[in-house]
């Protein structure tokens, strides 16, 4: 199995010189496979967003080592971290992202058009993917006048569109109703499972997180916990709330070795 | 309290705040310097060739208050779009709506007071450089025009806090129907869709009809009269509404719809930005356009004045110069610029009689413009005898226009004898020569001129009996340039300042209305940073959105200009002399206003390095 991510004692302060630093991820490692679908949960508060900005190089390290499909994201200058987002990553957000001005046709287009590719192979592209996703005929559609499921379809197929390396989710059910939740984890899933499709997501939501090959539990910026999923869903999803009522129990976080 | 939350409002915020206070101030020093000139009646009417230029001025002030009624009213929704979600907070943790109220209408004063005071001092230093720049420019001192105008200063005022009050009111009306939920949530709103324009197709044909309506009675302005006064202004006005409502929208559609350039790189969404940007602003830069061609057209027209006082003194005055008795002084001056042609003539003067030498002037007649044909000849030669009828002796016209030119002193003081040269040197009378001399150009020899006619200020006491040089003058081609041209640079100056009033108002209105909406945009350029957008496609995109954005009103307020200028045909000869300086002006200012633009845009919708 190949790694396709490595995070290696990452490390995470804020605050400038002279004032109280606050730590956020503190020396911090794991290490993810192609075809793996991980979560991070965790308070609020414990880091899981500023890990997965670090992992999106969206946020620069303190310390520590990123690689995503064997490049390290340390050494790169902006440009070659842009170039390197819009090849190798794709994104899912929380309030979809996606730009108000432009058609869901060409929301989905606009990585491969960032890659100047062709436009026969676009067009094949956007059509491929929309209709994977159930948005075929709402393409010519403003994000305006979207559904919220739609919109967050419309999300994903644009992270998907140029077959990146990793995709990356930050509570993509944050702002869905529980029934579109439920369609979009599926489809996330089957993503996962049949074109075997890498996804990091964080959520704090242990339904979410149900649909999840392995989670990473982090509190006060360090792992606290593992968790595979080995049974059913149901299954998983109660080992999940086992594990949150635990990490809640405890009031001084545990230090895992 | 209600005071300290004002003021903690502007403290937060301080880049949106910045460019509310640049767009008041700058409108305020427009204002005022506008003022300064429109209400000093005694310069206006001391300077102006135009009869009702005081008119002009009522008319540009009303217009200017109009505009800048609705500046102020996009400023003032500008900082409740900033302040929305605070006073949605005030209310939710229990302010009572009078005491929101309060606090904008305290708020929008402050700033007002605030860019006044700043605004003033500029208007003041603009008028101040902006018009010894002229004066300078044009070697004219206007004594009458002062840059610190206390009317002005009064009137920038009470208008300003005025409007002010009025349209802080029209908002607090606003925020007394708008719900709290409204307000928290006012950041979230999207832009309106773009209609799809309907009747696009009747409607271009519509606006290129009145346009062309409008530019036909503009060019045949001297035929049409008083039906293309009228015609012009209205059929250009609604053709360049009609078809910038109409024809924006479908441009940018059209550009979408070329799929291979749309989806190339950040294409699609430059022209998304433009396909809402263009079909929100395009009221705006309709108003735009046409302005710009008011304000560029009053720059030329100044400039076309001002040329006109050298132009039209040549069509009367065919030599530059004419010489009685010239001495040593006089052929030094001559000699020092290179001279086309000069011609002697004698003449005898007694109480009576002028007598000149018949084959002088048959053997050089003078340059003339013929008044029937309204050519420059030179007169057929005079008969053998000439009649003479009740004392005087009969001419040709072109004879008589020549006497004139060779004498234009004396001519018309007593009759003239024109005789053969036998017969004139028997006449008595004082002998007096007059030389006439001719350059390629007039107008560049100006200090010569004057200082032929001071010299020439010796002479005359002795040809004209009673001259008093204090009070008298004798008409030659620089005196009268000197009047023609004093007015004629008052009426540049008054040009200048109406159309560089207008111009940075209008610019100032463009840029405004694209950073008020620019917090909106923030969002979108984060979002297509995280897909891995490199900064420099950002800025590209940026700067081609608002090119474009500019380039439109920019390029019909020109055409207008171009066209319009023909207008003046009928009071001047050259309405189109440079007026490539006065575009170049607008250029200028126009092009600045769009990089700062650019510049405070990008400062807004990306990050810091």
């Amino acid at each position: 199995m190949k790694t396709i991510l490595k995070a290696k004692n990452v490390t995470k302060t804020y605050g400038k010189k002279g004032t109280a630093a606050y730590t956020a991820i503190s020396d911090l490692s794991f290490s993810m496979n192609e075809g793996e679908f991980i979560g991070i949960m965790g308070p609020s508060g414990s880091g899981k967003t500023t890990l997965l900005n670090m992992v999106a190089t969206l946020d620069p390290l303190t310390d520590g080592e990123i690689t995503i499909d064997g490049i390290s994201v340390s050494s790169m200058n902006e440009n070659q971290l842009s170039d390197f987002r819009s090849q190798k990553l794709g994104f899912i957000f929380q309030d979809f992202n996606l730009l108000e001005n432009m058609t869901v046709f060409e929301n989905i287009a606009l990585p491969l058009a960032l890659q100047n590719k062709k436009l026969d192979k676009i067009q094949a592209s956007v059509h491929q993917v929309a209709s994977l996703l159930g948005i075929s005929d709402i393409t010519e559609k403003y994000p305006a006048e979207l559904s919220g499921g739609q919109k967050q379809r419309t999300a994903i197929a644009r992270a998907l569109i140029h077959e990146p390396t990793l995709l990356l989710a930050d509570e993509p059910t944050g702002a869905l109703d529980s029934k579109n939740a439920a369609t979009l984890l599926d489809t996330l899933a089957d993503l996962n499972k049949e074109r075997k499709v890498s996804i990091l997501m964080v959520t704090h939501d242990p339904r979410s997180a149900s649909y999840c090959s392995r989670l990473l539990f982090i509190k006060d910026g360090k792992l606290d916990h593992e968790l595979f999923s080995a049974g059913t869903r149901e299954e998983f999803h109660q080992e999940i709330l086992a594990v949150l009522g635990d990490l809640d129990r405890r009031p001084v976080a545990g230090v895992r070795s | 309290m209600i005071l300290k939350l004002a003021l903690n409002g502007l403290k937060k915020k301080q880049r949106d705040y910045a460019i509310l206070f640049t767009g008041l101030i700058i409108s305020i020093a427009v204002f005022y310097m506008f003022l300064t000139l429109s209400l000093n009646k005694e310069f206006i009417l001391q300077n102006s060739v135009i009869n009702n230029i005081q008119l002009v001025f009522l008319v540009g002030t009303v217009m200017l208050s109009v505009i800048t009624f609705f500046y102020l009213f996009y400023t003032n929704s500008f900082l409740l779009s900033l302040r929305k979600k605070e006073y949605g907070l005030y209310e939710l943790i229990g302010a009572k709506k009078i005491q929101i109220r309060r606090v904008f209408q305290i708020e929008t004063m402050a700033i007002t007071g605030i860019s006044l005071i700043i605004g003033l001092i500029l208007g003041i230093i603009l008028s101040r450089v902006v018009s010894w720049l002229l004066m300078n420019q044009l070697n004219i001192e206007f004594t009458q025009f002062k840059a610190v105008y206390l009317p002005a200063v009064f009137w920038t005022m009470i208008y300003f806090l005025v409007t002010s009050f009025i349209t802080s009111s029209i908002h607090n009306l606003w925020l007394t129907k708008i719900s709290i939920i409204e307000l928290l949530r006012s950041e979230v709103q999207n832009d309106l869709l773009p209609e799809k324009p309907k009747n696009a197709a009747l409607m271009i044909f519509l606006g290129l009809f009145l346009l062309a309506i409008g530019y036909v009675a503009l060019y045949f302005m001297e035929i049409l009269r008083f039906i293309g006064l009228f015609t012009a202004p209205i059929a250009t006005t609604l053709g360049t509404y009609v078809l910038f409502v109409a024809l924006l929208p479908i441009i940018v559609r059209k550009w979408k719809r070329n799929k291979r350039v749309n989806f190339k790189g950040i294409n699609s969404f430059t022209s998304g930005q433009l396909n809402f940007r263009l079909s929100s602003l395009k009221w705006v830069l309709a108003t735009i356009a046409l302005l710009i061609a008011l304000s560029a057209g009053a720059i030329a027209g100044g400039f076309a004045f001002k040329n006109d006082a050298f132009t039209s003194i040549d069509e009367h005055w065919q030599y530059d110069a004419t010489l009685y008795n010239p001495g040593a002084a006089e052929m030094a001056v001559l000699d020092s610029i290179p001279v086309e042609e000069q011609l002697t003539f004698r003449m005898k003067l007694n109480d009576e009689f002028i007598y000149l030498v018949q084959e002088e002037l048959n053997a050089s007649p003078p340059l003339i413009r013929d008044m029937v044909t309204y050519e420059v000849v030179r007169p057929d030669p005079l008969p053998e005898k000439l009649d003479i009828e009740d004392g005087n002796q009969i001419v040709s016209d072109q004879w008589f226009t020549a006497l004139y030119a060779i004498n234009p002193a004396l001519e018309g003081t007593r009759s003239t004898r024109i005789v053969p040269l036998e017969e004139y040197e028997l006449a008595e009378g004082e002998e007096i020569s007059i030389l006439l001399a001719r350059t390629s150009d007039f107008s560049a020899h100006i200090e010569e001129w004057q200082k032929l006619d001071e010299l020439q200020l010796n002479v005359y006491p002795d040809l004209v009996s009673g001259f008093d040089p204090e009070i008298d003058s004798v008409a030659t081609k620089y005196a009268q340039f000197k009047t023609q041209y004093a007015i004629a640079s008052g009426t540049f100056f008054m040009g200048f300042f109406l159309g560089l009033a207008f111009l940075t108002m209008m610019a100032s209105i463009l840029m405004f209305k694209i950073l008020s909406g620019a917090n909106n945009d923030i969002r979108r350029y984060d979002s297509l940073r995280k897909l891995g957008v490199r900064r420099r496609l950002l800025e590209n995109s940026i700067y081609r959105e608002i090119l474009i954005v500019f380039l439109f009103p920019g390029l019909l307020g020109l055409l207008h200009v171009f066209i319009g200028m023909r207008m003046f045909t009928f009071i001047m000869d050259e309405p189109y002399y440079r007026l490539w300086v006065s575009i170049l002006i607008f250029l200028a200012i126009y092009s600045g206003y769009y990089f700062f633009t650019v510049y405070l845009y990008r400062k807004i919708v990306l990050p810091k390095h």
